[in-house]
């Protein structure tokens, strides 16, 4: 009788996925250079995919898979978030019950902002995403919390996101604080490490793995990941959030996912954002 | 056939990862070919292909067993979860395992609890894996 399949790939089969030029620094917090990091990952996917534009890269698969571009352009004309948008707009102009409301909980009113998410706190010790401080503002004022992953949070996310469009991605790691440093590399560590009954890291899919299909899909390449966040699925017929996406990923590795918002997603996040900068904000986006 | 020769496991964790990582190799391999309860040899000693879990779950099937060990992939599970390893099915099988002593199956809740405690095990392992080799995939 035979209790256990072993569908892992084996932690042996690992050494199959990695790099045959694998980066011999930057793993500690001596090394670590997010600079470097994000010089090597574009100069990564310039060779792998020498025919597009880095500042297309915001296009998510879309950037390096022609087939697929055509399909999005068409969907792109009558865009499935707009409405989404509007309703954002709307909710982000509703008055609290004090009075108050979200343009009194952020810089510039809450406009032309997202390029600047997440970013280190150093007085709270900790990375703020843009979806958090939505909820904060709420609570501050005495309203209830939205819920994280997707209606009315990724509605106003998105149209925060609408006003901050061609804005360029400008995540600071500030030198004063060594912790933004630890979230940075913790956030990297956790893109690189394996997981999951199926063994597989974010980068396996998203780096090594990108444009090449994975059961019926092609994953897109990690650079450019959050510019356009959130973003309307068609496969989930409706807005989600950043972290809900990170959540379904989790599930396709068969790994268990960590709660919205937790540390070490908001810690990928600062990762992956930095990896973004130079890049423009062009949220709320629509994907297959 | 003799059972129970050694497991598995306690190479897996062996300090020098060569050694480990060849002894896993034999082991993956004959397992995948040959499938649980096959005896294969390795540098000059017999082993078999069965994972702990399983030699665990060979045990009479009773309600006070199945419940020891649904109690042991619990405690495993809770393990890898606090290091933010936890695989997506492994509280659903635990649920089934439990579902099934209530149902008085008890071989059924035995295998269910071997295999969540695989789970369990492994992600561990991951785990110890992901500290040491993360880096492996970043590009240069
Ligand atoms: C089994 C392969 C796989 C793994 C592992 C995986 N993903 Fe994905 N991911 C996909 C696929 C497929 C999609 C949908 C196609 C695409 O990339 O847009 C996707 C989509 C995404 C998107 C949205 C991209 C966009 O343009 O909208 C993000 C962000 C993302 N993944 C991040 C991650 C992170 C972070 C991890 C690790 C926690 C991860 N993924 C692990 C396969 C994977």
């Amino acid at each position: 009788m035979k209790i256990i399949k072993t569908l892992a790939l084996g932690l042996t089969v690992a050494a199959a996925t990695q790099m045959t030029h694998a980066a011999d620094t930057g793993f500690d917090m001596q090394t670590v250079d997010p600079e470097a990091d994000r010089i090597a990952l574009q100069k990564y996917f310039k060779s792998r995919f020498p025919e597009s534009d880095i500042a297309d890269y915001v296009n998510g698969i879309y950037a390096v898979d022609a087939g697929s571009r055509e399909q999005w352009e068409e969907l792109e004309e009558f865009p499935p978030y707009e409405f989404d948008v509007e309703q954002g707009e709307e909710l982000f102009n509703t008055a609290f019950a004090n009075g108050k409301g979200y343009a009194d909980c952020f810089e510039n009113g809450g406009i032309g902002i997202r390029q600047n998410f997440p970013y280190w706190s150093k007085e709270e010790g900790t990375v703020k995403t843009l979806e958090q401080e939505i909820n904060e503002c709420r609570v501050n004022n005495g309203e209830e919390p939205l819920k994280w992953g997707k209606g009315a949070i990724a509605q106003i996310s998105a149209y925060m996101a609408w006003t901050s469009r061609d804005k360029v991605f400008d995540i600071k790691i500030p030198a004063d604080d060594e912790r933004a440093k630890a979230a940075y590399l913790d956030g990297k560590k956790f893109f690189y490490a394996k997981r999951g009954q199926l063994n597989l890291s974010c980068a396996n899919c998203h780096v090594q793995g990108s444009n090449i299909a994975i059961r019926a899909d092609l994953p897109s390449p990690q650079l450019g990941h959050v510019t356009h966040f959130p973003v309307f699925r068609s496969k989930w017929g409706s807005l989600g959030t950043l972290h809900r996406r990170y959540s379904g990923c989790h599930k396709d590795s068969r790994s268990k996912p960590l709660k919205p918002q937790a540390e070490e997603f908001r810690n990928l996040e600062y990762f992956q954002s930095y990896m973004s900068n130079g890049l423009v904000a062009n949220g709320p986006g629509s994907r297959k | 056939m003799k059972k129970g020769l050694i497991i598995a496991a306690a190479l897996a964790m062996a300090p020098t990862l060569a050694t480990a990582a060849s002894f896993q190799e034999a082991f993956e391999s004959n397992r995948a070919m040959h499938g649980n309860d096959h005896v294969f040899e390795w540098k000059g000693g017999k082993y078999h292909t069965n994972h702990e879990e399983e030699m665990e779950a060979r045990v009479k099937a009773t309600k006070a067993n199945a419940a020891d060990l649904l109690a042991k992939a619990k405690a495993k599970n809770a393990e890898v979860a606090k290091l933010g390893f936890e695989w997506k099915l492994t509280g659903g099988i635990l649920k089934d395992a439990q579902k099934a002593i209530d149902e008085g199956d008890y071989q059924k809740a035995l295998n269910l609890a071997a295999q969540a405690k695989y789970h369990a095990r492994i992600g561990i392992q991951q785990y110890h894996y992901a500290q040491k080799n993360w880096h492996l995939s970043v590009p240069e």
